[in-house]
């Protein structure tokens, strides 16, 4: 499904991403850790040319994402993202936030889009929200939102980038929820997460990132067990001590 | 001579000669202000490009008439286009001339408002696969918009009143007219108060239309919306969290 090679990415002098290479499988959920600054955002963001990378390549279903060739949109429909902190668009009501980009980018009709949207607002529990603007629901929902959103262009993989680090403890399930439902209706997903419940819970495997580098990319079986580098157990011990 | 006379000041305040002036002002403006601002979303559309060929000549745009008096560039334009063997009406000079002059303001406006769209949400809609085109026009531009309708609302205001400008070259506008009957009975306090209370009821139903404007505008923004009452949206997020 995605196949990154050997990645490198430089901003001037500093290089973020030196040399990443993984393979991610047909309904794998892929859960990317590290600590902060190793570059977690950078190479998820990278898989959909959010971010421009110099050396290697990525395949998103058979798609080169660095290539003259290839329609960005094509493969941005393919990858749905969500976000930190959301990024609905404000000026839009949630049920037109999810119709947009349906409608623009993949011309479909609009009544079938809207009765997608509405199975898909049901699926996250915001059917009595389809009115409203963003600014009137809560962090959780506004999260939940914005995976239906990226779901409505029924992508065949979904990267989340810390999709719970901007809310209050309260509205972390509710959007792990969510996001565990999706895993276990065989979504491909690659999340960058702190979430280590979650992680354990639903990841097949883990990718350690540290410093640029994946350090570690094993089962997540393993990876709990202790069978990883000495890096992610420090990491582990840490996380574990600083819940959250 | 009296010091006031008020069998003038309200004979010229019901002279079709100056109500007319004053809706020739109200044209102007709108004119000008619709087709500045059509420019000015180009050039500052064109100034933000990362391209050097497209934000180089915006830039010298800006620079050059924000960089000069409009009294100047209504003369060269009135005496300027003859030479050329072009001949417009001064009607046409005059809103050439204050569209030209406008647009190299809007354009710093609409850029401010165009620089504090969210990046997040431009990065959301890309990675929806939204072109750069439908970004502008669907995210960006309507973000902006509503960001800049207060100085907006100056530069209106502004230019209901910069239009008298225009009377250097015999643009038949508000100001002038009042001027032009200033010739004939000496009752210039009488005739420029006449003058300015048309000016002041121009922008008041200008600030009237802005309110409306801003209030629909800022609808996404209201916490409290439609007809979702604050009961039933506690109501559902109690609902979800026994989920
Ligand atoms: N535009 C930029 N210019 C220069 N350096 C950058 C830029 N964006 C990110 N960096 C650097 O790249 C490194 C990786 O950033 P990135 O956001 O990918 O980290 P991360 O692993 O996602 O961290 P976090 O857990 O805090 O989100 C950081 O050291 C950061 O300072
Ligand atoms: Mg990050």
């Amino acid at each position: 499904m995605i196949t990154l090679d050997n990645v490198t990415k430089s901003y001037g002098a500093f290089q973020v991403l030196k040399g990443c290479s993984a393979e991610i499988g047909r309904g794998e959920v892929v859960v990317v850790c590290g600590p902060s600054g190793s570059g977690k955002s950078t190479l998820i963001k990278c898989i959909n040319a959010l971010e421009t990378f110099e050396g290697g390549q990525i395949w998103v279903d058979g798609l080169a994402v660095r290539s003259a060739q290839t329609d960005h949109s094509a493969l941005r429909a393919k990858a749905g993202m969500v976000f930190q902190s959301f990024e609905l668009f404000s000026h839009l009501s949630i049920l037109d936030n999810i119709m947009l980009a349906p409608h623009l980018v993949q011309k479909r009709v609009k009544d079938e889009i809207r009765e997608h949207a509405k199975t898909l607002l049901r699926r996250v529990g915001l059917e009595r929200h389809a009115d409203k603007y963003p600014i009137a629901l809560s962090g959780g929902q506004q999260q939940r939102a914005a995976i239906a959103r990226a779901l409505a262009m029924k992508p065949d993989v979904m990267l989340f980038d810390e999709p719970t680090s901007a809310l209050d403890p309260e509205m972390v399930q509710e959007v792990l929820q969510v996001m565990m439902e999706l895993a276990c209706e065989g979504m491909t997903m690659m999340c960058v997460t702190h979430e280590m419940g979650f992680a354990r819970q639903v990841a097949t495997r883990i990718l350690f990132v540290d410093a640029g580098e994946i350090v570690d990319d094993c089962p997540a079986a393993d990876f709990f067990a202790g069978r990883c580098s000495v890096r992610a157990q420090a990491f582990l011990r840490f996380e574990a001590d600083h819940p959250g | 001579m009296q010091i006031w006379s008020w069998h003038g000041f309200f004979t010229y305040l019901g002279s079709p000669y100056i109500f007319c002036g004053a809706l020739i002002t109200v044209y102007m403006t709108a004119v000008s202000m619709m087709m500045g601002f059509l420019l000015g979303l180009l050039i500052a559309v064109t100034k933000r490009s990362q391209r050097r060929l497209l934000s180089w000549p915006a830039r010298f745009y800006v620079w050059f008439f924000r960089g000069t008096p409009l009294l100047v560039q209504l003369v060269v334009i009135y005496a300027g286009l003859p030479k050329l063997d072009i001949r417009l009406s001064v009607m046409a000079c005059s809103i050439i001339g204050l569209t030209l002059n406008e647009a190299a303001y809007l354009a710093e406006i609409i850029r401010a408002g165009l620089n504090a769209v969210p990046t997040g949400q431009i990065a959301a809609a890309r990675a929806l696969g939204l072109s750069e085109r439908q970004i502008a026009w669907r995210i960006a531009f309507p973000q902006a918009f509503r960001l800049i309708i207060p100085p907006l609302g100056n530069s209106v205001n502004g230019l209901l009143k910069t239009t008298s400008v225009t009377s250097v070259i015999s643009m038949e506008e508000l100001m002038q007219r009042s001027q032009i009957l200033v010739q004939d009975q000496f009752m210039v306090l009488e005739l420029f108060s006449v003058a300015a209370l048309y000016y002041l009821l121009m922008t008041t139903a200008w600030d009237f239309l802005q309110r409306r404007i801003e209030h629909y505008a800022e609808r996404p923004y209201r916490r409290q919306q439609k007809s979702v009452s604050v009961e039933a949206t506690k109501l559902s997020v109690a609902t979800q969290d026994a989920r």
